[in-house]
């Protein structure tokens, strides 16, 4: 390791340069900055040689070779306009340009179009062919987000090669060979896949474009925003072009210790709901029992008269949609001029669950988990949760990472997985305890939550053998009914490995909200409240509410209980969002007053008192923290709609009608401030909060395996990376990838209970009852189903009772789907 | 002339039985290699002076000698039995003839370079091949050749016969791996990807044309002095305007007249006119070349292109329209191109446009200096030999037929009447 990698030494074009072993004469030429065309290459996947037209001469080559394909040599002579390169370009230009439609005036790649670029720069000028082109069925769709144009492709293979090298999705292939070649989707429609928006980004011409951006812009006429995505915890860079006021689309930008170059389907297509009509333009305020628009003055007289007395009657439920200097101001306000010390960001864990115990986000950097070489996906459904994070995990694959996998719904990305261990879900500790029991030479025979001992066995001996382990935790195990046994026992195997286990938990900018102390007994930083009580105190010249704060269920508790007189929501929406719906409607029945802040008419704010319209983030500045802790800059690209105002801006108005001035001229102020308690904080830097040890002193949740009898089968919630929620119903394409809310069964349950894939069934617990279409697949052990959460028409939390360690429903056919005989088990 | 060996007994109508090709004396090569160290049997290979019969002509030996030597390290043999160009046919006539000659060459081969398990990949078209291989594999395995304990030594070979979907690209090696991965068959980069360092899975592999390792089993039974005395025999197919169309065994350097005069020389009442020397992916070669010996110098001529291939001679007598044959060329590298590079792809598709216009009486004068543009831009381009095969029979015929293409394009019939006017 010592030694530096050996270094060659060539010349290109007469200038000489040196570069690693191993480096191809295309990368030794960018660094000379001398530019060779190339449409095949991508430099984030191996060389393929397939274009052709990043030819060039080497000396003593006897024919013109690939720059993109060769590798450089020591003394390599190389030239790259010569005569012959110049021809040699010119017919590759000319070839693909013979059967290209030349449609470039309204083509969406046209002014980014390499092809078109390279045209100009390396064409011949004009062709010699004067026969007729061919000819495609075009455009065809194939899906929801992506149109395929046949005649425009010049079958450069980037996007076969992104789903077999990046995704490992296999989306799209190559059909027919010579020049009947096309790409399509092997047998399934719509194209299978949560990254196909990167084959968009990828396609060196416009056969690949995006339904939600096709004819809406040329590229001159877009502005473009240097921001972040933040619709699930990874915080992928993005570029936010706009046309006028108007959000046209979401572009990767690189950022190699994130996202690299890469988006997910929701990052690309999740954005629609920033123009929806439906978007709160004004205040409202009930009246005779219905919400009706109210100017600011009188929306905020309203709220100032309620808080102003009620001091620790007051329980904030913030969600993740609050920038961290948002977040800030917030508990700032809460804490000092409301005076109330309720303060909490997790609306959605579940009441004496481990996740309220524990700090989410990853103690180890994104960027670091390709060095792992074995990695356990404790319950994170990654490619539903946070899926640019698998793009990582396969690099890991592809350098001889093993996964091992230990959920209760089987992962989609299985077949990159070394073990698949699907257990019945609350007995993924029992798993666990066998593993460290194997690991520990005691193993005992038989099978263990439905994983039978062999595989237990070989999973053992894989994570046996582990050097540089990584272990993420994800919500399937978090909230499961024995999830703080499940995390006891995930701990005792990190510290056998001298690691930290990652929690996978959190959407959006939860880990900025924690940051920022919306917390109850966290103050800015992730600090204790007690060890900072003082220094807040003198920042912000007040005294900071005493007492112990109460988490969010605790909160909704509280409220049922009367205890409560105001419950403030910011983006968040507890209605559908906590983990059982009629706690939050005992609280919301006996609570006085719900102002609700946010964008759009949930659930919840539906049933408030006073709703306050605001931003979302493609309209806000500041800076938002992800998963590992990164803190990165947000920067607006449009403005919001109507009346819409930042929450900063509403809580500072909020404190002058209380008397007092919370006032910063700007988001770096209140960030100057936050790096007073915060000394590390800076743009890039990142901040992982501590993961304090979990208290042992709640009960285990302990789960009967024994099924009672009547049928019925045990209920698992769990995430979808494509769901129909507020924001994401409102984007037509994630709604349409989303599909009608979902019930995933077995197919034995199935056929017993006379279901087939799509019918509509019925999910009837002791709580209450929701309509799902049947998905059917053996990707769960019988006797359970999944259900996704984040479909506000059909809330799973509406059938979950959070009082016992787990639900259970009933499941009946509502109706066949139809054109399928009912009952057949067609899915099966 | 030697007597034939290659040929011998693929007439003889049980020579596909074990117990029949025993008694003609086969295995009795495989026994010599099974009492030599593995590294002598490469080294009898290398020292016969065979080069590989599939078309590039690399010494056999040689190829085995670069696969690694460590144990530990998993190793194939794969066969190249995709026998797709134009005009070849003699590893059909020796899988048909004489299986287990092939069966005999892949267990030495295999035992030389210590592979595990041998794949055939068979073209697919090849149905009669397959049914008498798979028969007379069945049978080695019956009687011990293959197997556990291969004639009850130490050595273990499993044979597994593949076909793919009827791509004659598949016959390009890497292609060939890739399909029979089970994969598109489209070829691989090389480097890194040379067989003998990652092939079959990644593993180092040995990829042998079907006659070549027959030619080993001769070698094993008779020694490699016995063999290069023999003359280095090689097998020609002989199609088109001849008498006798077929296989021929004669010595390596055997003049095309030779040849054509062994296959019973041109068409009765017909004179030659040209021929391909090595498949249709050679050069056209005129009446000029007809005392050019058939060996692997053919590639020196002053011809671009020529080469001895695979040694399919394809002759053509005087009532040929070489326009009509080069198109013919053109569209089956058209049909055949697997799409992955651009020249290649596109190339043949604007070349056969072209050509079908002079076909049909709609080419223009300029149409010949815009298919030597075409075939220029191909030429050194392509990634695989795929596409580089098709600018020798169109540089070539616009050599020596420059005059055909005229008289197509000017009066719009063929002057030699294949394509009368109107």
């Amino acid at each position: 390791m010592s030694s530096e990698p050996p270094t060659i030494t060539l010349s290109i074009d007469g200038r000489t340069v040196n570069v690693p072993k191993g480096t191809t004469i295309y990368n030794a030429a960018r660094r000379l900055e001398i530019e060779i065309p190339i449409f095949c290459y991508h430099d984030r996947m191996p060389p393929l040689g397939a274009c052709r037209m990043c030819l060039v001469q080497v000396e003593r080559a006897p024919k013109l070779q690939t720059s993109c394909t060769l590798e450089a040599a020591e003394g390599m002579v190389v030239r790259t306009a010569t005569p012959e390169v110049i021809a040699g370009q010119e017919a590759i230009l000319e070839y693909l340009l013979i059967n290209h439609p030349l449609d470039c005036p309204i083509c969406d790649k046209g002014g980014e179009c390499p092809l078109q670029d390279q045209t100009y720069r390396w064409g011949p000028g004009r062709s010699r062919y004067t026969e007729v082109k061919r000819d495609f069925a075009k455009p065809v769709s194939l899906g929801p987000v992506l149109m395929l144009d046949r005649e425009r492709c010049i079958l450069c293979w980037r996007c076969v090669r992104f789903g077999e090298i990046v995704a490992g999705d296999d989306a799209l292939k190559g059909f027919e060979r010579g020049f009947e070649s096309s790409i399509n989707t092997p047998f399934t429609l719509p194209v299978a896949s949560k990254f196909i928006g990167n084959t968009i980004a990828i396609c060196p011409v416009g056969a690949l474009t995006s339904r939600s951006y096709r004819f809406l812009s040329r590229p001159w006429d877009n502005r473009s925003a240097a921001s972040v995505c933040t619709l699930c915890g990874v915080g992928c860079a993005v570029w936010l072009d706009a046309r006028g006021e108007h959000l046209t689309r979401l572009r990767p930008r690189e950022e190699r210790a994130v996202n690299d170059v890469w988006l997910c389907d929701l990052g690309y297509f999740g954005h629609g709901y920033v123009h929806h009509e439906d978007r709160l333009r004004q205040p409202l305020i009930r009246r005779d029992g219905r919400l009706q628009p109210a100017t600011w003055d009188a929306a905020l007289d309203l709220v100032a008269s309620r808080l102003r007395s009620a001091g620790p009657r007051v329980g904030l439920l913030a969600g993740a949609r609050l920038t961290n200097e948002d977040a800030y101001v917030a508990g700032r306000f809460f804490r000092t001029t409301v005076g109330t010390p309720h303060l909490d960001h997790r609306a959605d864990a579940r009441s004496g669950s481990i996740s309220l115990d524990v700090a989410w986000g990853m103690r180890t950097p994104i960027a670091a988990i390709d060095r792992s070489d074995v990695i356990l996906l404790a319950g994170c459904d990654v490619t539903e949760e946070y899926p640019v994070l698998w793009l990582r995990i396969k690099q890991a694959v592809d350098q001889g990472a093993a996964v091992v996998a230990l959920t209760p719904k089987a992962l989609e990305v299985d077949r990159h997985l070394a073990h698949h261990l699907v257990h019945r879900y609350g007995e993924g500790a029992a798993v666990v305890r066998a593993l460290i029991d194997a690991l520990d030479g005691r193993a005992r025979d038989g099978d263990r939550g439905g994983v039978a001992h062999g595989r237990l066995m070989l999973a053992a001996k894989t994570l046996g053998a582990a050097r540089r382990p990584l272990v993420l935790v994800g919500t399937l195990a978090l909230d499961a009914p024995d999830g703080r046994d499940l995390y006891r026992m995930l701990g005792t195997l990190c510290e056998r490995w001298q690691v930290e286990p990652s929690v996978m938990r959190g959407r959006g900018n939860a880990f900025g909200a924690a940051l920022a102390g919306l917390l109850p007994d966290r103050g800015p930083g992730g600090r204790p409240l007690p060890e900072v009580t003082d220094a807040l105190a003198s920042t912000w010249g007040a005294p900071l509410a005493p007492g112990a704060g109460r988490t969010s269920p605790e909160m909704i508790d509280a409220a049922a209980r009367g205890e409560l007189e105001v419950l403030y929501v910011v983006g968040a929406d507890p209605a559908t969002d906590v983990p059982d719906a009629r706690a939050w409607q005992a609280a919301r029945s006996r609570v006085p007053f719900v102002v609700v802040q946010g964008a759009f008419l949930t659930a919840t704010a539906a049933a408030a008192d006073v709703v306050l319209p605001t931003l979302v983030l493609p309209e806000r500045d500041g800076t938002v923290s992800n998963i590992e802790g990164r803190v990165q800059r947000l920067r607006p690209i449009v403005a919001g709609p109507g009346d819409a105002r930042g929450d900063a801006v509403i809580f500072s108005a909020l404190a002058g009608r209380l008397g007092k001035t919370i006032a910063y001229s700007s988001w770096e102020e209140i960030h100057d401030e936050m790096r007073t308690m915060i000394p590390d904080l800076a743009i890039d830097a990142v901040l992982p909060l501590a993961a304090p040890r979990p208290s042992d002193n709640a009960p285990a949740g302990d789960l009967s395996s024994a099924a009672p009898g009547d049928g019925s089968l045990l209920l698992i919630p769990g995430s979808a990376l494509f769901d129909q929620g507020s924001m994401s119903a409102r984007s037509e394409a994630i709604a349409g990838l989303a599909g009608a809310p979902w019930a995933l069964l077995h197919p034995e349950d199935a056929g017993r209970l006379g279901v087939g894939e799509g019918d509509t069934l019925v999910l009837t617990s002791t709580h209450g009852s929701i309509a799902l279409r049947a998905v059917v697949r053996p990707a769960l052990l019988p006797g359970q189903v999944f259900v996704p959460r984040g479909f506000d028409a059909a809330p799973v939390n509406a059938l979950v009772d959070a009082t016992g360690p787990a639900s259970r429903v009933r499941v009946e056919l509502l109706a066949a789907v139809a054109g399928a005989a009912g009952g057949t088990g067609s899915g099966a | 002339m030697p007597e034939p060996f290659l040929l011998k007994y693929v007439k003889e109508p049980d020579q596909a039985e074990y117990e029949a090709y025993v008694a003609r004396g086969g295995y009795e090569g495989l026994r010599n290699a099974l009492a030599m160290p593995p590294d002598q049997v490469t080294d009898a290979v290398d020292r016969s002076g065979l080069r590989g019969r599939g078309g590039a002509g690399f010494p056999t030996g040689r190829k085995w000698k670069f696969l690694p030597k460590d144990p530990a390290v998993t190793k194939y043999l794969v066969v190249n039995a995709d026998e797709g160009e134009p005009g070849t046919f003699k590893d059909r006539t020796l899988i048909e003839g004489d299986p287990h000659r092939l069966i005999e060459g892949i267990v030495i081969g295999s035992y030389a370079i210590a592979a595990r398990h041998a794949f055939i990949y068979l073209r697919r078209e090849f149905h009669t091949a397959r049914v008498i291989l798979e028969r007379a594999i069945a049978q080695a395995y019956a009687h011990g050749v293959l197997g556990e304990h291969v004639l009850g030594s130490g050595y273990a070979l499993d044979v597994v016969v593949a076909t793919g979907a009827g791509a004659y690209i598949a016959g390009e090696e890497t292609a060939l791996l890739e399909s029979l991965e089970g994969r598109r068959a489209m070829p691989r980069l090389k480097p890194p990807f040379y067989p003998a360092v990652k092939g079959l899975y990644m593993e180092p592999t040995a990829l042998n044309n079907v006659e070549t390792l027959c030619h080993v089993a001769w070698i094993l039974a008779r020694g490699a002095e016995w063999y290069k005395a023999q003359g280095s025999p090689i097998l020609i197919s002989v199609s088109g305007h001849v008498r006798a169309p077929g296989v021929y065994e004669v010595p390596l350097g055997t003049t095309i007249r030779s040849v054509i005069t062994l296959a019973g020389g041109v068409t009765e009442g017909r004179t030659f006119k040209a021929c391909f020397p090595g498949g249709s992916s050679s050069a056209i070669l005129s009446a000029a070349y007809l005392d050019t010996p058939m060996d692997y110098d053919l590639v020196k001529l002053d011809v671009y292109g020529s080469m001895l291939g695979s040694a399919a001679l394809i002759v053509m007598d005087d009532s040929t329209c070489m326009v009509e044959i080069v198109a013919r060329t053109v569209e089956f590298y058209r049909d055949e191109s697997c799409g992955k590079c651009t020249p290649c792809r596109e190339g043949t598709v604007w070349l056969g446009q072209v050509y079908d216009r002079i076909l049909h009486g709609r080419g223009e004068a300029a149409d010949i200096e815009l298919l030597r543009g075409i075939a220029r831009g191909m030429t050194g381009t392509c990634f695989c030999p795929l596409g580089e095969s098709v600018p020798p029979a169109i540089t070539s015929s616009l050599r020596f037929f420059a005059h055909e293409y005229e008289h197509h394009i000017t009066t719009g019939a063929c002057d030699v009447g294949v394509h009368p006017a109107g």
